[in-house]
């Protein structure tokens, strides 16, 4: 109760502070830098030792032995020390003011986390001091069909719309399990088994189906010239979840045991849709063939176990057996502590299975930027991706590495030795 | 590190095992040999005692005089006989070599507050034996009567290395009952069972409160009621204390007049805690609380050790001056909204800078085979490494009093002791062998169980 009273009261500050924001100098959108002397984990081609990378309006231009760069461009000596992109988080919720659940019906894809985003809310300013410069902030796993989700760059201090990540494909939150049994079999209502639970889902979609056949049929009148056509009645739920099966949407699965990952599949395709990934995924490991087969990734936990009884079996080697057999495996957070960290977490698939280097990076890099859609832009460092970069104090997969400096598309926004808070395009107080 | 402070392992060990509820306890000194626990042995077999080992060719972290490349570590029953050069190394009779060429070795770690035993599945609370919180002064309970040493959770925590640990009850309530410290192997319950009752929690954090809603709200409602609750419990185990030792000084035929006082369990628990024969885990987490929490102690001559120390940037010179040891953490406590994003990382390193002597907790059942990365990040932010492997090796066994037996390698300790491909902070270290009391113990969990299912399926 209190602790909720000093979160708002913070709140209120912070909105205080951010109205003083606007009046301060803009922050740059994109930014130049050469970074000299690096040592590279480019994490879509290995590791580069003595290297450079020119980051140029904002995009990687250059990187390697030898860079051109202009003169008068910001020059930073890595000194030896290690840069990775930028970390990504397939799975957050922060910024969300802990108001991710709307959990009075089961199936509420309208739901939009965009609508709760609280672009100023300090954890964003915590997770880029651990190097994550892009996240997918979900909707909570209260009900079968969640909300829809929102990607952002983390670039505290700037406005919303500034944050959001320029042509992110929209994804949507399911789940399954234990949560929306507890949640609604607590109420006295459907559902409280994963009986129900899937009858639930089902049902929605089936009458996505007919929504969708209706505007179709709607449509193509129109589209013949039928002045006398009547539209169906706009709704918004299934609309979202028209769209759903239109595959207009990723749709990104809670769901942890071995048989409901094959129940979610086989549901996906009863209905037409494809599953991008399942969170938590904890019993991946004894069907990873299977969502290899499908195509379908994971944002797991390195070694959380235990919390419930769908945890039970969660076991620390789950993301390397499910890499080895061929999944798109992404360490994600879930948590506003861990988030933090995400390099620790992925270091210990290097130790709980022998993943490389190169893989345990690309565990919080590229595969959560696929997973989210945007493994195009950013999650490696390649020429023409945005210039989302850390600088580490040390050897980033281990327990000693603290990131040094942070970019986001070129523009420093964290800086270790500064004062404060460490946010150069911040002053003081704000 | 010049502080010394360390709580005298007898005065309290041995009394506190005779009280236990297990005769065949009180027959054995608490660090004699353990027996091995063989899944396989039967009721009946007279358990052997494990045979001696010599790991030898790795780099001994001893903790107490430093590293030493090339060393050799030798068992003989439950004990270390030696640490020091490989070359002068004998092995006894029979001894097994194991080969740590290329690996670190050393002493078991210790978490300074688990909840391992009295958890299985966090969402169950048919496995949850945490807290007792039917009332915020509960000093009679104890935590062996909960502790389960069957628990799936010790044989995943011990193949990380931690060895021992201090189960302590959740923090919910003010005084929520006793400690014990274990060793994660045994072969029933009270062989794990190292001390019982050896601390007492109190807790002044705010999440004692019984707040959840004006509505709902009961005493103590504000941290005064915390205080003044705490300090009337105090004062009546006094005046018990003084009635019973007024009893206890009767002639008999005094006492065939009269009738001896009630007995009355809390006070019972409370009463060595007042006598300051033990010590008290003092936690608060801010500059204020820890200001109240301490003062209370001071005011009942408590011995205490501060714990849960996160938000106390502004009191770390205060902090130092008491003079006594801090749990701190956990590291990945979120900052104030008002600090910086390492104020709670930094702690470590700014309370050793001052002298303080610092001990590290996971203060979690599943998680507790993290441990060493909580240490291994306070490095990331200063600490020395040497300070950290000792906060969560030495140090607590100092804190524990069991400094004699555990904490680091040296000839005549128990022989705790973790052979590992690397650095024991560092996350991506593999720990190959572990050995407890001498006995090695098999790598085996239930997660390495189902690993090995599902591995090539």
């Amino acid at each position: 109760m209190t602790r909720n009273f000093a979160r708002l009261a913070w709140l209120w500050l912070a909105l205080a502070g951010a109205a003083t924001l606007s009046a301060q100098t803009p922050i740059p959108a994109k930014g130049d830098v050469l970074i000299k002397n690096a040592t590279v984990l480019t994490v879509t081609h290995g590791r580069q030792e003595h290297a450079s990378i020119y980051v140029k309006d904002g995009k990687i231009a250059a990187y390697g032995a030898t860079v051109n760069a202009p003169a008068g461009v910001t020059v930073i000596d890595a000194g030896g020390k290690y840069v990775t992109p930028g970390i990504i988080d397939s799975h957050s919720h922060m910024a969300l003011d802990h108001d991710v659940n709307e959990a009075t019906s089961p199936i509420v894809p309208q739901m939009k986390m965009l609508d709760a985003f609280v672009y100023d809310d300090k954890e964003i300013y915590r997770a880029l001091a651990g190097g994550v410069t892009s996240a997918l902030l979900l909707h909570g796993s209260a009900d079968m069909i969640g909300g829809q989700a929102v990607v952002i760059k983390l670039k505290y201090g700037m406005q919303k719309e500034e944050m959001l990540f320029p042509g992110a494909p929209q994804s949507i939150k399911f789940a399954s399990g234990e949560n929306p049994k507890r949640v609604f079999g607590s109420k006295g209502t459907l559902p409280s088994t994963r009986m129900g639970n899937f009858a639930v889902q089902r049902q929605a979609l089936l009458e996505a189906q007919q929504y969708m056949k209706d505007w179709d049929e709607y449509n193509a009148k129109v589209a013949k010239g039928d002045k006398d056509a009547k539209a169906p009645r706009r709704d918004l739920k299934l609309e979202a979840l028209a769209d759903v099966l239109r595959g207009k949407m990723l749709v990104q699965i809670h769901c942890y045991r071995a048989d409901e990952l094959l129940t979610e599949m086989a549901m996906a395709k009863e209905f037409g849709y494809k599953v991008r990934a399942f969170h938590h995924a904890l019993e991946a490991y004894k069907v990873a063939d299977k969502l290899a087969e499908n195509g379908v990734g994971i944002a797991t936990f390195s070694d959380w176990w235990g919390y419930k009884y769908e945890a039970w079996d969660a076991i620390p080697w789950n993301a390397v057996i499910a890499m080895r057999k061929g999944v798109k495996v992404a360490i994600k957070s879930d948590s506003d502590d861990f988030t933090r960290r995400l390099n620790q977490e992925a270091a210990k698939t290097m130790r709980y299975g022998g993943a490389t280097e190169d893989e345990a990076m690309k565990m919080i890099t590229i595969n959560p930027a696929w997973i989210i859609g945007v493994d195009d832009k950013v999650g490696s460092i390649d020429v023409g991706k945005d210039g989302d970069l850390v600088l580490w104090s040390d050897y980033p997969l281990s327990s000693f590495a603290v990131p040094e400096k942070v970019w986001i598309d070129g523009v420093l926004f964290f800086d270790r030795s500064l004062p404060g808070l460490g946010m150069p395009q911040m002053k003081e107080g704000q | 590190m010049k502080t010394s402070f360390q709580f005298p392992v007898t005065s309290f060990q041995m009394k506190t095992l005779c009280c236990g509820t297990l005769g065949m306890l009180m027959a054995i000194p608490v660090f004699a040999q353990k027996k091995p626990a063989s899944k396989t042995a039967t009721a009946q077999a007279a358990p052997a005692p494990p045979p001696a080992t010599v790991i030898r060719g790795g780099t001994c972290l001893t903790v107490s005089h430093g590293t030493i490349d090339n060393c050799a570590v030798v068992i003989e029953g439950s004990k270390i006989t030696y640490v020091g050069a490989a070359s002068g190394a004998k092995a006894p009779v029979g001894a097994k070599t194991v080969d740590a060429t290329g690996m670190t070795v050393y002493p078991g770690l210790i978490d300074s507050e688990t909840h391992l035993g009295l958890t299985e599945i966090e969402a169950d609370p048919m496995t949850n034996d945490m807290i007792e919180m039917s009332d915020e002064i509960m000093p009679h309970m104890h935590v062996y009567d909960a502790f389960h040493a069957e628990s799936a959770l010790i044989p995943v925590t011990r193949l990380n290395g931690i060895t021992n640990a201090v189960v302590a009850p959740a923090n919910r309530d003010t005084l929520p009952g006793q400690d014990i410290f274990i060793q994660l192997d045994g072969r029933e319950q009270p062989d794990y069972i190292l001390l019982r009752d050896n601390a007492m929690a109190l807790n002044f954090t705010g999440e004692q409160r019984r707040n959840e809603s004006f509505e709902r709200a009961k005493f103590p409602q504000t941290r005064m009621g915390m205080a003044s609750q705490l300090r009337q419990t105090f004062i009546d185990t006094q005046e018990y204390m003084r009635k019973m030792d007024e009893w206890s000084r009767k002639s008999d035929a005094d006492k065939a007049k009269g009738s001896e006082p009630k007995k009355d369990l809390k006070f019972d628990a409370l009463v060595p805690y007042l006598q300051g024969k033990k010590p008290v885990v003092l936690a608060a987490e801010t500059g204020s609380d820890i200001d109240t929490a301490v003062a209370l102690a001071e005011e009942f001559k408590l011995r205490f050790v501060l714990n849960h120390v996160t938000h106390s940037q502004k009191v770390l010179d205060r902090i130092a001056a008491l003079k006594v040891p801090v749990i701190v953490g956990p590291i990945y406590e979120m900052p104030y909204e008002d600090e910086r994003y390492d104020a709670v990382y930094s702690l470590p390193a700014q309370l050793a800078k001052r002298g303080v002597k610092v001990a590290f907790a996971s203060y979690d059942a599943h998680q507790s085979r993290n441990l060493p990365y909580a240490a291994g990040y306070a490095v990331a932010f200063g600490l020395p490494h040497d300070e950290a492997l000792r906060a969560i090796t030495l140090t607590p066994a100092e804190i524990w009093g069991v400094a004699d037996q555990l904490g680091s390698l040296d000839a005549g300790k128990t022989a705790n002791v973790v052979v590992a491909n690397g650095d024991p902070l560092d996350v991506k270290t593999d720990v190959k062998r572990v050995f407890i009391s001498g006995r090695e113990i098999p790598m085996e969990s239930r997660q390495t169980r189902l690993r090995g299912q599902y591995w090539n399926k």
